[in-house]
């Protein structure tokens, strides 16, 4: 009965009276309470973002944070589409390269490689780095951010990426990258 | 939370009533996912063709003058027809924002269902963004 009580003995500070054990105990083992929902749900108690000293109480905690949530995906569509802009106004300089190669009947011809892109240590190029690290560190932010499985803040991951995609997309539609996964 | 991949009948997907038990619920589950993974893949290509088509619906100097218009930011006289073409263009980006969202959002649904580390979704999951990819990509290049 002492580990039977123990269940119950875990102060709301972990288990919010809310979540209620979905899974199953397929794996058998103790009675090992779930830290994390694995369910959406809609609260706004005890709802941990990110940081151990991010804990949303109240309403107001709440709102504030869906409107960071909102900001943050749109700043995430934002930094997407001005990196697509920043990539191709640096391709605008084009290197040619000549290089002779054996033509036909012994002769030597002059062969002009043209290549577009950056060189490595550009600053174009270095810029594009510091973007992308930005970029994929706010992509797990927001994929963690889903992961709280809190349908607030999941709503506000959504909006404010169509929003985002809506306002920053709004010039640059012609250009669409489809080869980039769910991030 | 299980931090491996097991193969299991049980497990709970998403939704508090998504709870699965059996064999047979497992395989409808994974068949519900992997036709999501295909849906995913079919919206990357989708949207791109939405694009295409109201770029060519539009008379053909009207949409390039719209893509230059939108380039420079030309602030002054638009004449009626172009209002309109400028209405289409709006309505047909407020649709593709829409189509973006729901993107996102089923993105996020196969994550996480990829977040139960139940094999069977895992494979459901991969077997659909294959299918998907294999079915949608050729529609790309058909202009």
């Amino acid at each position: 009965h002492s580990h039977h009580m123990g269940i119950y003995h875990m102060d709301n500070s972990t288990m919010p009276p809310h979540h209620h054990m979905t899974t199953s105990h397929s794996h058998g083992g103790g009675d090992m309470m779930m830290m994390m929902p694995m369910t959406f749900y809609f609260d706004f108690k005890n709802v941990e973002l990110l940081f151990s000293s991010l804990v949303i109480n109240t309403p107001g905690e709440m709102a504030g944070a869906f409107v960071a949530v909102f900001l943050l995906a749109m700043f995430y569509e934002g930094l997407k589409i001005a990196r697509e802009g920043l990539l191709r106004k640096s391709q605008v300089s084009i290197r040619y390269n000549s290089m002779p190669v054996p033509g036909p009947n012994g002769t030597i011809l002059m062969e002009t490689h043209k290549t577009v892109g950056q060189q490595m240590l550009s600053f174009p190029h270095l810029l594009q780095t510091v973007l992308h690290i930005i970029q994929v560190v706010i992509s797990y932010f927001l994929m963690l951010i889903f992961m709280t499985y809190n349908g607030y803040l999941c709503i506000a991951v959504a909006a404010g990426a169509g929003t985002g995609y809506f306002l920053f997309s709004w010039k640059k539609a012609v250009v669409v990258d489809i080869t980039e996964h769910c991030h | 939370m299980a931090m491996h991949f097991i193969f299991s009948d049980e497990a709970v997907l998403l939704f508090d009533f998504w709870s699965v038990h059996s064999p047979a619920g497992m395989a409808l589950s994974v068949l519900v996912i992997l036709l999501m993974a295909v849906l995913y893949e079919g919206i990357k290509v989708g949207k791109v063709k939405l694009l295409h088509k109201t770029l060519e619906s539009l008379p053909t100097a009207t949409s390039q003058q719209l893509i230059l218009e939108t380039d420079q930011d030309s602030a002054g006289s638009s004449s009626p027809p172009v209002n309109r073409t400028h209405l289409r263009w709006f309505l047909c980006h407020f649709g593709q924002s829409l189509v973006h969202v729901i993107q996102v959002v089923i993105g996020y649904f196969v994550m996480l269902a990829v977040m139960s580390y139940n094999t069977w979704i895992f494979l459901g999951v991969v077997l659909g963004s294959a299918l998907g990819y294999y079915l949608a990509y050729p529609l790309l290049s058909m202009a």
